[in-house]
């Protein structure tokens, strides 16, 4: 491969951690600096990338297409809108699973490599066939996980399956961070999570109702100006990814409303 | 003492079977400059006493004892628990003394040696002892016939003896597994963290397991315990 395309693969071993939901924001993120981004859509049982991104509609021809040689790579990638960067390539039928390889993958990527600085792949949840197939593609990796000892241990198993397929390198991001209940040691804190993964900490994201809600709008929160709190995190993560020194938020910082900082002073007595 | 000297040095002890480390350790010493220095002490089991005797040696000598490289775990740990910078990284000659994984089943007297933290999922197994250079993380495990040494954490399952070796132990710098089993014996391991840069090994003792602070099979257990670091 000539070009210094930049090949993600975003996984996390434990299903519904958040990977599709960085992918998309990442991948809007990303265009929106300048960047060709193309997502590319993995999770070919599960696919809902192209629901995330509000381009459902929109998609005529997908991957399958593609590797079958029933059309052109162009015809299948579905330009967002808005951001004329992005391109989606969609997940095609799940019957795709029968007969998919890594080398399949290897040859999609292959394709995108030409005309974009960023290829995000967006990876279905376990560590069976379809994630051994998404990470043959890929160069580096993020991991996502929740402050939750079981999405926790699940990423640990995927890292060590990254790192015997020398994908390198390899970065965190803590999703659905509360920062009240790692307050109240009702949640692993992030040196908690770090500890154990030993990976360096691409960002965190705090647990916020916007993502939800623009899930359900088909638009990522990093498309409009929002100023929410993980649309914030995003946003961060996604300069991180071209070297910008951001410090990472201190969750206990965040999320203390003027109330609780009071309170918290009386219980010092300061008052 | 001033300390004009940064550079990096490493004194190397001669093998065992050569000859003792301490017949011509001065005259090679005198060819270095005063300063720190690290010593390679090869295949030489050195006890806490030992090490003792050696820091003080190169301290009048005007060095400073910056690192232990060792092929011998115990000493690895003996000088961990003396609070000793050491260095677990070992020469390429001492890898080649160490069992690979696909001679195991040629002799079991042997060290298995494996470099790098076992993730949730992996899993290591050896017919002897076993030297883990790296942390043992949750949903990992270790088992060996005989005993299992961690250089780093063991967060997850150790299975030390589990031909039935009671005997066997399980030392890491720090003990704080999800369980541990030695022979039969099956224990869950111990809430909270130890304290740090305490080097800890479960042991059986009259029938459980026991945890206590590493004592290596060099050091006298009766003359002293070890203390912990700082
Ligand atoms: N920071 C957040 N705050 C609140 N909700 C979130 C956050 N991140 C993700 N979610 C919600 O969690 C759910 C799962 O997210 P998502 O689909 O991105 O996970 P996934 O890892 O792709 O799941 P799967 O393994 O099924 O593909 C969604 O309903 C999403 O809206
Ligand atoms: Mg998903």
């Amino acid at each position: 491969m000539s070009k210094n395309t930049r090949i993600i693969l975003i996984c996390s071993g434990k299903g519904g951690v958040g990977k599709t939901t960085l992918t998309a924001n990442l991948g809007i993120a990303l265009a929106r600096q300048g960047f060709r981004t193309a997502v590319l859509d993995a999770d070919f049982g599960l696919r809902n990338l192209d629901l995330l991104l509000g381009l459902e509609n929109r998609i005529v021809y997908t991957a399958q297409e593609v590797l079958e040689e029933s059309c052109r790579l162009d015809q299948a990638l579905v330009k967002h809108k808005q951001e004329p960067n992005l391109a989606l390539l969609p997940a095609g039928n799940p019957r795709m699973l029968e007969w998919l390889k890594p080398e399949d993958m290897q040859r999609i990527v292959s394709m995108l490599i030409d005309d974009f600085d960023y290829v995000l792949i967006d990876c279905p949840a376990g560590v069976e066939d379809g994630f051994r197939n998404a990470v043959a593609a890929s160069k580096e990796a993020i991991v996502v996980t929740n402050p939750e000892i079981s999405a926790v241990r699940d990423a640990d198993r995927v890292i060590g399956l990254l790192n015997t397929h020398s994908v390198e390198p390899i970065q965190l991001v803590l999703n659905r961070v509360r920062p009240k209940m790692i307050a109240s040691q009702e949640m692993l804190s992030v040196n908690d999570v770090t500890d154990i993964l030993a990976l360096p900490l691409l960002g965190l994201v705090l647990e916020d109702e916007q993502v939800i809600v623009s899930t359900n709008r088909g638009e990522p929160l990093t498309l409009s100006s929002s100023k929410s709190p993980a649309a914030r995190c995003y946003t961060n993560i996604a300069k991180r990814m071209q070297g910008e020194e951001i410090p990472i938020i201190d969750p206990s910082k965040e999320g203390s409303s003027i109330g609780d900082k009071f309170k918290r002073l009386m219980q010092t007595k300061i008052f | 003492m001033s300390i004009e000297n940064n550079e990096r040095q490493l004194i190397k002890f001669p093998l065992r079977k050569e000859e003792d480390w301490r017949t011509s350790f001065k005259s090679k010493l005198a060819k270095f400059k005063e300063g720190f220095i690290e010593v390679d002490c090869k295949d030489w089991p050195l006890s806490w006493k030992d090490l003792v005797k050696l820091k003080s040696l190169l301290e009048r000598s005007g060095f400073i004892l910056d690192g232990i490289y060792s092929q011998i775990p115990e000493t690895l740990v003996s000088a961990y628990s003396l609070g000793l910078p050491t260095n677990p990284l070992l020469s390429k000659e001492a890898e080649g003394n160490y069992q690979t994984q696909q001679n195991l089943n040629q002799s079991e007297e042997r060290v298995l040696f494996h470099e790098g933290t076992l993730r949730s999922g992996e899993h290591i197994e050896a017919r002897g002892d076993v030297l883990l250079l790296g942390d043992v993380n949750p949903g990992a495990q270790v088992s060996a016939g005989g005993n299992v040494m961690i250089w780093g954490r063991l967060l997850g399952i150790a299975h030390a003896g589990k031909t039935g070796n009671l005997n066997a132990k399980i030392i890491a710098l720090e003990l704080r597994p999800l369980q541990l089993r030695i022979a039969n014996e099956v224990a869950r391991g111990p809430e909270g963290k130890p304290e740090p840069g305490l080097a800890e090994e479960a042991i059986l003792y009259s029938g459980s397991i026991v945890i206590r602070p590493a004592q290596t099979i060099f050091v006298n257990k009766k003359t002293h315990t070890i203390p912990p670091t700082p």
